[in-house]
């Protein structure tokens, strides 16, 4: 036997990891909580751009998937990677960096998504100066990770920290890839690929964020804290080694399945189907592998709020897994997307899953690192049933309100017709079920005020043990012997499985991603369209910033009852030149994608300036500052210069004529607009003259001429 | 082997079922009002007889291993003694839901777990060397299965349909049915016969739909805001019932007018048209300047105005 080293694991990181998780937690929440009331009362936007919808949306999501769950995995990793090494982590400054270059980001999110600055990419907004933080941040967590790794006392790797090294390189590669973009300001890039290129890479990343950042890592959270939290053993070696490698490599393949029935080719389509399929059994394995290591503890469940919460956590997890392929088939599909389905479903994901599992460890952590009890295990269960009950209250409604609007959707009277044809009737609808959710949204959040409580009383009970003594011997050489399990090899080769967990991911997104980007056939040439004039771009450059997509698609699937409702199904060549691509994954507000024409300028102008004076009980924000703004025309000759370089077609030295073509284009529109009552000495100088021009060029490159005024009745 | 052949059987049954429903991707079509369900019934009644027949000819071989099982355990008795014949027949223990749950799972037992406990401790964490849930394994086949079943079927077969395939074929359905349901309705109202309907319930529809589609535009008492005023003399494109119906049903090019076909049918149409014309007259505040040309009704018209419709 070596001879045993003392050495120090550092707690106060863990600590500050859960202090920022929390806090950040209940912010995301009560953004949420706001969003939700907002599906109620419109005017709780209190009339500024900064807490309108489409702005907080990003906001939300940034803040409860990056802030809360983040700082939940680093806390989780920073407490257990050197428990399962049996060594300090290697660089206590990197840490630190770590820890506060990751707050210094969310503060950077939580100061420009509400300026609007956003890449209107899915759970990637942040603009590209933050972009490169993030990675800079990563890396330094990937450095601080792997030396401490290779610096381990303990000879082989366990699963925990096999899914750590996974869900770095993979968010490593996601991120990096993803984020390849264009700067035309500080605060303003292009993505590289656009339109269907550019919307298979989004999803490729978005739906890959789910998995190796609300999944992966918190499978290895669940692989250490189960077992501890219950002193039972894992279930199963062999299962966990299959489950593994068969969910990295099949994960990164479903992110077609966002795209289902859009113009992205069948055959990516149908990958995206069959791949969320086959992920349904290695899914299961950490769930099995969760449930079953609690064989022969489940009457302890009874009692302790820790193990009560990791169940409720797991069954959640399994419960989504199991949906998520469900919705992947394209016949559920086509009833679930764009309606509230979907958000029911990542809302037991990110509140069961990723919210109880957080809230179970840390309960767990809190009392240790203290040396002291939990100050309240009744206030704990209390939480645990405020929080379950706010989970259903949740889901139900929304369930339910997506079955809803989507049948509504497709109803048909006998003689041909939509029976709702009016899109606000879907929505008005639902009223009730919104209420209801923000009522789910509100006890969960509670719930996590009573922890936070409960969790400075217990701190205030005991004293901090910031730096905790330990011992092991040094590592020994390992030589393999026989009869040894073959995977126990790459156990001890971190490096090695770093490499073939990268190969492995990569597999699935080349196979879909390049042939989209080299086969042209993936997207059939349309003569008609052409790029966006100067003015619909600047318009549409304010539609992102507005965060319109939030509630508003531009895809019309071919359905009957789609193009019934909206025109001519959506061809992927009508959007080569969207940088980025502006699909949109809810239909919180009728399609746009050909509202080109549809109606008059001066619609569009009373429409944003109050839009219950158009469509009574409409739930949509006014728009007041679009009509006050000056557009800022200082960028368009630059924007114009970088997509020019990246392959849209404006003629030769046409950046330095745009933003003239841009203001005769203005003066069009604000001539009509006068012409229709509209009193407004500045008008074509305002941003809701470009804006207009945008929503009126949408679709209308293929779009059909009206029929003429005879009637083929 | 025997458990084997139970397991991809019961398999390949479930595929089975899996599948129909996944391979009908026509979800509108029941919305519609046709039901995908009786149309497919016969396929749906051909796959489970299969599938009963299946079940049918695993149980029989089941018994058929379970009496050659028997005639093995007597053997042994016959010839080794008591003790051995016990031992075999204890292996056979637990009811049928244990035995069938331990098949399925192939759990070893809390109570025996330290066989199967790895040599691993990581920071006092310890595994159990289970194998792999038969159920769970038999999951993961099917559904690698079913990938390459769906992939074969949908894009090297030549035979599954392309989401625009499937579009047409929704297309075509929804016309169909309606023009079957057209073909019954007597009365089709088109502007060679909409006459102005007088009925109460008829024009209280009408102000309903006025209020949901024209109100934006033509105000709530017919006032005119963004379109023209309904409750003056005055039409920019005729004031008769006849006109009003075509204005509505198509629209006005360059306008917000948009046409109302694809939205109202054309009775509802004839509803709003004949509400409308009960505004004129009225004469409600912030009523908007004449526009188009003063309207004369035509004689004719008159005796054509008394309701007939139904």
């Amino acid at each position: 036997m070596a001879q045993v080293e003392r050495f120090q694991y550092d707690n106060e990181i863990v600590r500050k990891f859960i202090i920022a998780s929390v806090l950040f937690g209940i912010i995301g929440m009560l953004v949420g909580l706001l969003m939700a009331l907002q599906f109620i009362w419109p005017e709780l936007n209190f009339g500024i751009p900064y807490t309108t919808f489409g702005r907080i949306r990003p906001l939300h999501t940034n803040a409860v998937i990056f802030a809360f769950v983040g700082n939940g995995i680093f806390m989780g990793v920073y407490y257990s990677l050197p428990r399962l090494l049996k060594t300090p982590m290697w660089s206590k400054a990197l840490s630190n960096i770590h820890f506060w270059g990751w707050q210094a980001i969310i503060l950077a999110a939580a100061v420009t998504l509400p300026l609007g600055i956003t890449s209107s990419h899915e759970y990637a907004e942040l603009e590209w100066p933050i972009d490169i933080a993030i990675a800079l941040v990563w890396i330094v967590f990937g450095i601080n990770m792997f030396m401490t790794i290779i610096k381990r006392r303990e000879t082989h790797l366990y699963v925990a920290i096999w899914f750590y090294i996974a869900t770095w390189v993979t968010v490593t590669v996601l991120h990096v890839f993803h984020s390849i973009e264009v700067p035309v300001t500080l605060w303003k890039s292009y993505p590289v690929a656009a339109g269907v290129q550019d919307a298979l890479i989004q999803w490729w990343y978005g739906h890959n964020a789910v998995a190796f950042f609300l999944t992966t890592p918190y499978l290895g959270l669940m692989y250490y804290f189960m077992p501890k939290a219950a002193n039972r053993p894992v279930y199963s070696y062999k299962l966990s080694i299959i489950h593994f490698w068969a969910l990295i490599f099949i994960y990164i393949w479903a992110g077609p399945h966002h795209l289902l029935y859009t113009s992205l080719p069948d055959w990516a389509q149908s990958l995206g189907t069959v791949f969320s399929i086959m992920l349904i059994a290695p899914s299961w394995g950490g769930m099995l592998n969760g449930l079953l290591t609690l064989r022969g503890a489940w009457d302890r469940v009874r009692q302790d709020p820790v193990l009560k919460f990791l169940v409720v956590a797991i069954t959640a997890y399994g419960m989504a897994t199991f949906e998520g392929p469900m919705l992947s088939i394209k016949s559920v599909n086509a009833i679930s997307h764009y309606t509230d389905w979907t958000i029911g479903h990542v809302h037991v994901g990110a509140l069961g899953w990723n919210g109880f599992l957080t809230f179970g460890i840390i309960y767990w952590l809190i009392p240790r690192m203290y040396r002291t009890q939990l100050y309240s295990t009744k206030l704990a269960n209390a939480h645990f049933w405020i929080g379950t009950l706010g989970i259903l209250f949740y889901a139900v409604p929304m369930y339910w309100a997506g079955w809803t609007q989507a049948l509504m959707w497709k109803q048909f009277t006998p003689d041909g017709f939509l029976k709702y044809a009016n899109f606000l009737e879907t929505v008005t609808q639902l009223r009730w079920f919104y209420a209801a959710r923000a009522l789910g949204g509100l006890m969960f959040l509670s719930g996590v005020f009573v922890m936070a409580y409960n969790l400075i009383k217990t701190a205030k009970s005991g004293s901090f043990l910031g730096s905790e003594e330990a011992e092991a011997p040094a590592r020994e050489v390992h030589a393999s012997h026989k009869g040894e399990y073959w995977h126990k090899w790459i156990e001890r080769k971190p490096v090695q499985m770093l490499v073939a967990s990268l190969i492995l991911i990569l597999i699935g997104g080349m196979v879909q991603i390049f042939p989209m980007l080299l086969i042209d056939s993936n997207i059939p040439k349309i003569e008609s369209v052409t790029p966006y004039t100067p003015l619909e771009l600047e318009g549409r450059d304010i539609y992102i910033r507005e965060g319109c997509v939030g509630c508003h698609s531009q895809m019309i699937r071919p359905f009957r009852s789609e193009t019934e409702r909206y025109g001519e199904y959506s061809k992927s060549g009508e959007f080569i030149y969207d940088r980025p691509f502006l699909w949109g994954s809810k239909r919180t507000g009728p399609d746009l994608h050909r509202q080109g024409g549809k109606y008059q300028d001066s619609w569009h102008y009373n429409h944003m300036l109050s839009p219950q004076a158009m469509s009574p009980a409409s739930i949509m924000p006014a728009y007041p500052w679009l009509i006050d703004n000056v557009l800022n025309t200082a960028h368009t000759a630059d924007k114009i210069k970088v997509l020019k370089m990246m392959g849209t077609p404006y003629p030769d030295g046409y950046e330095a004529i745009a933003v003239d073509d841009l203001q005769k284009q203005a003066a069009q529109i604000a001539q009509r607009l006068r012409k229709d009552g509209v009193v407004d000495d500045g008008l074509e100088t305002r941003e809701i003259v470009a804006l207009i021009a945008y929503l009126q060029r949408l679709g209308a490159d293929i779009k059909p001429k009206p029929q003429a005024t005879t009637s083929d009745n | 082997m025997k458990n084997n052949c139970f397991k991809y059987m019961i398999a390949f049954a479930a595929m089975l079922f899996i599948a129909v429903p996944m391979w009908a991707q026509e979800t509108t079509a029941v919305a519609a009002g046709d039901s995908g369900f009786f149309s497919r019934l016969f396929a749906n009644t051909a796959l489970i007889a299969t599938a009963i027949l299946t079940l049918a000819a695993v149980i029989a071989v089941s018994q058929l291993l379970n009496s050659v099982t028997k005639a093995q355990q007597i053997k042994i008795y016959r010839e080794h003694g008591l003790e051995s014949y016990l031992e075999e027949v204890k292996k056979e223990e637990g009811s049928a839901w244990q035995r069938f749950i331990q098949r399925w799972t192939k759990a070893v037992p809390v109570a025996k777990e330290q066989d199967v406990m790895l040599d691993h401790n990581y920071d006092g964490i310890r595994e159990l060397d289970n194998s792999l849930p038969p159920w769970w394994t038999a999951m993961f086949y099917i559904t690698i299965a079913f990938a390459a079943v769906y992939m074969t079927y949908y894009h090297f077969s030549g035979s599954g349909p392309s989401s625009i395939d499937e579009y047409e074929v929704q297309m075509a359905k929804g016309e169909e049915a309606k023009e079957k349901f057209l073909a019954r309705q007597a009365n089709k109202v088109d502007e060679t016969n909409v006459v102005v309907m007088t009925d109460e319930n008829d024009l209280a529809l009408g102000k309903t739909i006025y209020d949901q589609n024209c109100l934006a535009c033509h105000g709530a008492a017919g006032e005119g805001g963004i379109g023209p005023n309904m409750t003056d003399a005055y039409w920019i494109h005729g004031g008769d019932i006849k006109n009003l119906f075509v204005t509505i049903r198509d629209g006005v090019q360059g306008t917000n007018m948009i046409a109302w076909s694809t939205l109202l049918r054309p009775a509802d149409i004839q509803r709003v048209g004949s509400y409308i014309l009960t505004l004129q007259g009225t004469d409600p505040p912030n009523a908007k300047a004449p526009e188009g040309a003063l309207y004369q009704p035509e004689a004719a018209t008159e005796p054509a105005a008394e309701d007939t419709e139904n």
